[in-house]
């Protein structure tokens, strides 16, 4: 691999991702799975907290996002489960891919996994729990987006771990759920504020912030992913 | 421990009236005393376990 | 010799401690807003500085064992962990026994308390990936990228929660202008310093027996092992 690097790093990257959506889209079973689960995680959640109207509408960016949050649990720990089967990884260790690729293929691939899922639950959002889009759905397909990047990333690093750790169903949530508490604050207030209104102009601060948290985890599972899968 | 809270509304309401001491609270000791005993509790607590385990962590090692 | 150092940091920790008791219920003056409920400042706030500069050692640990593996760096990384979770878990308690008689609630979505809620479990997280994973490189190294990304969210869970809470009213804190309460708060601290430096040497040693056992390697060890057929984790 003596070409330049940037070419190299993102025809990798290009291959790990159609590697894991053709493994997703053969096994599609797991992904109507994932969407089952999370529409049977927010009617929970309706039915937990009662039929309020007015406490649904309000909260309805916080069970969105509550939902996402625990379906990536199995999104992410998959991930790498199917690495782990058959030793993939140690394959993929031998061939001369950067692992960086591999994270951000890993990474990418999962945040368009739940991208997918936040697009399929936002009609259902809207019919459980009474709500309207007040500002633009342009701008709440930015949060999402935002919003599962967040999550992909970090739960990516971590999800390379745990799968090799023991009790890694617990570890991947322990880890990952700290962490991730900014990003979950400012995705739920943003879906909420584009959702209810923007009276106040929030809504800049909150897509900064998730800006943020985007690009300093993003860079940190760039640097330190190929520390984790190596020998 | 509501009454004592009650007690000290009372006294800030009616020092109030007085301008000393506005928003004081009265008492409160237990609170004080809860706070320090979980304080050396937890010392004695750790204390004893992380000496505890160095020595059984230097026991089961070979003697030198 | 450096046993004898070690107990005396315990040693001189305890005897301040006791002089700092009384100088904290019996010498300081009472806060003029809070009464006496404002004595619990000065086991709250050194306790939780304490945890905070445990973390940012574990961190320094952290950070230089991936730029230079050695073991010495990883127990210290491991000891630093779980002190600054005994002192934070220890501070977060006392936070709340405050903010009983001071704000009515057991708990109020106070950014600081929010915060070092949110570190303690992050780095209970730490504790437990170590304890799941048994390859002991292994362990080292993915604790030690645990803990910068816990470590670099520290500010964004701050400003984040900060934001959250200003939709909210804020919570003000005790001003601490009068030199008594000063005096008694530095003593107290250097007091829970010497107490620190105690737990975290112990907890080292205690760290540094384990990889010996582990590794079964001779006493003075510096360096990982080269290449051996470690027992990777299930």
């Amino acid at each position: 691999m003596n070409g330049s690097p940037r070419i190299g790093l993102l025809r990798s990257l290009a291959l790990v991702l159609a590697k894991d959506i053709l493994i997703e889209w053969r096994t599609r079973a797991r992904l109507n799975a994932l969407v089952i689960f999370a529409f049977g995680t927010l009617l929970i959640f309706s039915f937990a907290l009662g039929p309020d109207t007015q406490l649904l509408q309000r909260n309805a960016g916080g069970y969105l996002w509550l939902a996402l949050l625990f379906a990536s649990l199995m999104a992410l720990g998959e991930s790498f489960r199917i690495e782990r089967e058959n030793s993939a990884l140690d394959g993929l260790r031998l061939l001369p891919v950067d692992p960086r690729a591999l994270f951000l293929g890993k990474a990418l691939g999962n945040a368009a996994v739940l991208v997918g899922l936040a697009f399929v639950l936002v009609p259902v959002m809207i019919g459980l729990f009474g709500v309207s889009i007040s500002l633009s759905f342009g701008l709440l397909a930015v949060t999402l987006v935002l919003g599962c990047l967040a999550i992909s990333a970090p739960g990516t690093l971590y999800s390379a771990v745990a799968s090799n750790a023991r009790a890694r169903d617990v570890l991947l949530p322990l880890l990952l759920f700290p962490l991730i508490i900014p990003a979950l604050l400012a995705a739920v207030k943003a879906t909420t504020v584009v959702l209810q209104g923007d009276p106040m102009s929030q809504l800049r601060s909150w897509f900064g912030l998730l800006a943020g948290f985007n690009l300093v985890y993003w860079g940190l599972g760039f640097a330190l992913f190929p520390l984790v899968i190596e020998e | 421990m509501t009454w004592m809270h009650c007690l000290g509304a009372l006294v800030q309401s009616a020092s109030a009236s007085q301008a000393v001491g506005a928003g004081r609270i009265v008492g409160g000791w237990e609170y004080v005393w809860a706070a320090y005993g979980i304080t050396w509790a937890a010392i004695v607590v750790y204390t004893t376990s992380l000496i505890m385990r160095l020595r059984s962590a230097q026991e089961s090692e070979d003697p030198r | 010799m450096a046993n004898r150092v070690r107990w005396a940091f315990l040693i001189v920790a305890l005897g301040m401690l006791v002089v700092g008791a009384y100088l904290a219920l019996a010498w300081a003056p009472p806060d003029r807003e809070m009464g006496d409920v404002q004595r619990i400042m000065y086991v709250h706030v050194p306790q939780l500085w304490m945890a905070l500069l445990a973390m940012t050692l574990n961190f320094a640990c952290s950070v230089i064992y991936l730029v230079r593996n050695s073991w010495k760096t990883d127990s210290l990384a491991e000891a630093s962990a779980e002190v600054g979770v005994v002192f934070g878990a220890v501070g977060i308690a006392l936070g709340s026994i405050w903010g009983r008689p001071t704000w009515g609630v057991w708990w109020a979505w106070d950014p600081r308390l929010t915060t070092a809620a949110i570190l303690l479990v992050a780095y209970c997280g730490y504790l437990a990936l170590r304890r799941f994973v048994d390859d002991p490189e292994r362990r080292a190294v993915w604790s030690a990228v645990t803990a910068i990304v816990a470590y670099v969210d520290v500010p964004l869970i701050w400003y984040s929660v900060q934001w959250w809470r200003s939709l909210h009213q804020v919570q003000s804190s005790p001003r601490t202008v009068d030199p008594q309460m000063v005096l008694v708060l530095r003593w107290q601290s250097f007091a829970f310093l010497s107490l620190m430096v105690f737990y975290v040497w112990t907890r080292y040693l205690i760290a540094m027996a384990t990889r010996r056992r582990e590794l079964a390697m001779p006493a003075e060890l510096s360096a990982p092992a080269p290449m051996q057929t470690s027992e990777v984790a299930r």
